[in-house]
């Protein structure tokens, strides 16, 4: 053993400490990160998920820039996340570690993480336009009396189905679930399906049915949703007649099936109407999901991005100043975020009708059906409560007894309903 | 080397051959100071990494623990009494140990026999044994999404459709057909795809190992293909057999990947026909954000695995030496 090569050894010890201390470092710091903090005496973190419209990212970038602009002091560091898919469980994961996001989205509201106190209060950022936001909105983001989100759009779900196509079979768009069958089975000829909800066949479905027959998921404390077994059942029929597409390559909620003419009538969101149009023109209408039957009514689904603040970030005075701007007071970002890329409502009424694409044709009666027919999920809605009513419709619409598989899976979410409330 | 020890030994520092014990000492505490400071980055990680996070979700198991992962509100056995009371749980557990039994057979004969024949070939040998390892190197994901969006689509574009076609059969949505339950199609033939080639260059590692005067002798004595098979490349594979098995137990038990990413919807969670162990706590533990109950359901499927391989190595011995 050699002095030069114990000291070779010793500089390999160094210099593999140094690389060891330096990956470190270099883990630590945020690859994604946009900061901007140039001067800034605050800077607040702000989590998007991955919006699929061309120029969204650099749109919430541009917003933010413009607010360090109008206030040096705060800077935003604009994240920009998973895909909806993934989106809440990163943002769960992250929530519960250090570097949590200040600001973050919420596809699905849940009361749960208010009444986990993970949400900080947003009644002051409100004030006094508060009357002049969506009254569902309110409702949905109210827990207990206190609002603890901002919503900044709203979409709304409704049947598209092509004019030609159903002149073409001799049918108009159904209005109660018997007309949907049998809409859907005349449409559905060689290489066409009648309708598609979803690549599984069951898509957001069980919900629409059991709304409209006129039940809803969760009454007060009460999960009631096996009452809706009659309507629910109906998926069954729907599959043995085959006339619904499955295992296309997109889902329910981009237009790619029923622009290529795979479907005749979809499911889908408004945010897919600019799309739609391009490739269709005016060959196309939408209604809402039908009434199941003459007790029933017709419904459709209202959803949207929410925005809320973390009730454990150091900067909640900041992020809820910035919110407020934001959200509230800057209506042009709030148009521009609506139409400009995607397709949305803003929240605020007043605002909406100052939109000019949101009032003709197609996107005219979509915001009639969001007004007249549309129902948001419970904010105590989660996803172990989803995912048990999904795999209930799911065997049911291969065939079991739609009551009994309702009832088990009802019980099931009410033991994590009661949980919930405390 | 040689030249510069007795230098130091001898001139640089005559007292130390004095003292030869305490220089002994010094050598010995130096090259343990080495060791401890060459392994403690990677004995610090594993234990922060895995260790310690092991024996926190251990305890989390034994909490309760919604949205949260702090320690503190024991609830004794209540998360596991729950997981077990839960049906859709214990389906997951049945359709495992059925998909274990059904997978491990299959790609164990599939991986052996492809192993002995490209073993036999003479000319291209290295092509054919790196066309067939491949599919190992791609992720399980990526896969997947060539499965679900491009071979088994359901629409008549797909390949599988495109293939049936020219049968006269009808466009056919191979993963959301229940009844037959197509989609076993589906998995079935991703996971040996992507599994098959790596357990044959194990299985090929282990040919190579067998002493060529074995074949020389059985053909001398004129015994045919499938004898020889029988009677000395099986024989001889026996502790690589059980090696590779123990892998394939456990693979198949922590099967998850293909599983989540042919049956994910994007949107709505729930419809998949059929449910892993790991799927279904995926869901609870990180969508639900029920920490205590996933980690309990991780301990239950890690006992579920130390069983089985406890069972096999009651049943085959582990890798003993042939006696």
């Amino acid at each position: 053993m050699s002095a030069s090569s114990a000291l070779s050894r010793r500089g390999f010890l160094g210099t593999s400490l140094l690389f060891v201390a330096g990956a470190a470092v270099a883990c630590s710091s945020n690859p994604q990160g946009t900061a901007a903090a140039k001067g800034a005496k605050v800077t607040l973190t702000q989590w998007y998920h991955q919006y699929g419209e061309e120029g969204t990212q650099a749109a919430v970038k541009r917003y933010a820039e413009q607010y360090t602009k109008a206030n040096p002091d705060v800077a935003i560091n604009v994240v920009w996340g998973a895909d909806t898919s993934q989106y809440e469980t990163k943002l769960n994961a992250a929530l519960l570690g250090a570097d949590a996001p200040d600001i973050f989205e919420l596809g699905d509201f849940r009361a749960e993480m208010a009444r986990a106190g993970q949400l900080e209060p947003l009644d002051d950022v409100y004030g006094a336009a508060k009357g002049g936001f969506n009254k569902a909105d309110l409702d949905y983001l109210t827990v207990d009396g206190t609002l603890y989100g901002i919503k900044t759009i709203d979409d709304v779900m409704v049947l598209y189905y092509r004019k030609s196509l159903l002149k073409k079979a001799g049918v108009t768009p159904p209005t109660t679930f018997a007309e949907l069958v049998d809409t859907a089975k005349k449409l559905t000829t060689d290489g066409v399906k009648g309708l598609f909800i979803g690549n599984d066949g069951i898509g957001d479905s069980p919900y629409l049915l059991a709304w409209s027959q006129g039940v809803d998921l969760i009454d007060g404390k009460k999960v009631v949703y096996a009452d809706a077994a009659r309507s629910i059942g109906g998926l069954h029929q729907l599959h043995s007649d085959k006339s619904v597409l499955l295992g296309f390559t997109t889902d329910w909620y981009d237009p790619g099936a029923f622009n290529q003419g795979a479907a005749a009538m979809q499911w889908g969101g408004m945010w897919s109407l600019p799309a739609i149009e391009k490739a269709l023109g005016d060959d196309f209408g939408v209604v809402p999901w039908p009434a199941y039957d003459s007790a029933g009514k017709p419904v459709a689904r209202l959803g949207g991005w929410t925005q809320a603040v973390n009730a454990k970030s150091k900067h909640v005075a900041e992020a809820k100043k910035y919110l407020q701007w934001l959200w509230v007071q800057q209506t042009d970002i709030q148009i521009d975020w609506a139409v400009k890329y995607g397709f949305h409502v803003p929240p605020q009424a007043e605002v909406a009708a100052r939109t000019p694409e949101l009032k003709k044709g197609a996107a005219k009666d979509a915001v009639a059906i969001a007004n007249k027919n549309g129902i948001s999920f419970p904010a105590e809605w989660t996803q172990a409560m989803q995912a048990s009513f999904i795999a209930a419709a799911a065997d049911i619409a291969k065939g079991a007894a739609p009551e009994k598989a309702l009832r088990k899976a009802q019980a099931t979410a009410q033991s994590a309903l009661d949980k919930q409330m405390g | 080397m040689t030249v510069t020890t007795p230098l130091r030994g001898s001139a640089a520092r005559p007292a130390s051959a004095a003292t030869p014990r305490r220089r002994r000492l010094t050598e010995r505490r130096s090259k343990a100071l080495a060791f401890i400071v060459l392994t403690a980055p990677m004995l610090l990680g594993l234990g922060l990494f895995r260790y310690v996070a092991i024996g926190w979700s251990f305890l989390l198991s034994f909490s309760e623990a919604r949205r949260t992962i702090a320690l503190g509100n024991w609830v004794g056995l209540d998360n596991y009494q729950e997981l077990l009371a839960d049906e859709r749980f214990r389906d997951s557990l049945t359709m495992i140990v059925g998909f274990t039994a059904l997978i491990v057979p299959l790609t164990f004969v599939a991986s052996l026999a492809l192993a002995v024949l490209v073993n036999r070939v003479r000319r291209g040998r290295s092509f054919f044994r790196t066309a067939f390892l491949l599919p190992a190197a791609v992720s399980y994901v990526a896969a997947a999404m060539i499965w679900k969006m491009a071979l088994f689509s359901g629409v008549p574009s797909g390949l599988a459709n495109t293939l049936g076609a020219l049968f006269g059969a009808d466009p056919t949505p191979w993963i959301q057909t229940q009844s037959p339950p197509l989609y076993w199609i589906v998995l079935v033939t991703l996971r040996l795809w992507l599994q098959v080639g790596l357990y044959m260059i194990l299985f090929i590692a282990g040919l190579q190992s067998i002493p060529q005067h074995l074949y020389e002798a059985a053909s001398l004595d004129g015994a045919g293909a499938w004898r020889t098979f029988r009677s000395i490349t099986f024989p001889m594979l026996r502790n690589t057999s059980i090696a590779i098995l123990l892998l394939m137990f456990i693979a198949a038990l922590q099967a998850f990947d293909e599983f989540y990413a042919i049956f994910s919807t994007g949107a709505s969670l729930g419809s998949e026909p059929v449910r892993t162990p790991l799927t279904h706590l995926y869901g609870v533990a990180l969508q639900d954000q029920d920490y205590g109950v996933g980690s309990a359901g991780a301990f239950l499927l890690t006992l579920l695995i130390v069983l089985v391989t406890f069972l096999q190595g009651r049943i085959l011995g582990f890798a003993r030496d042939k006696d």
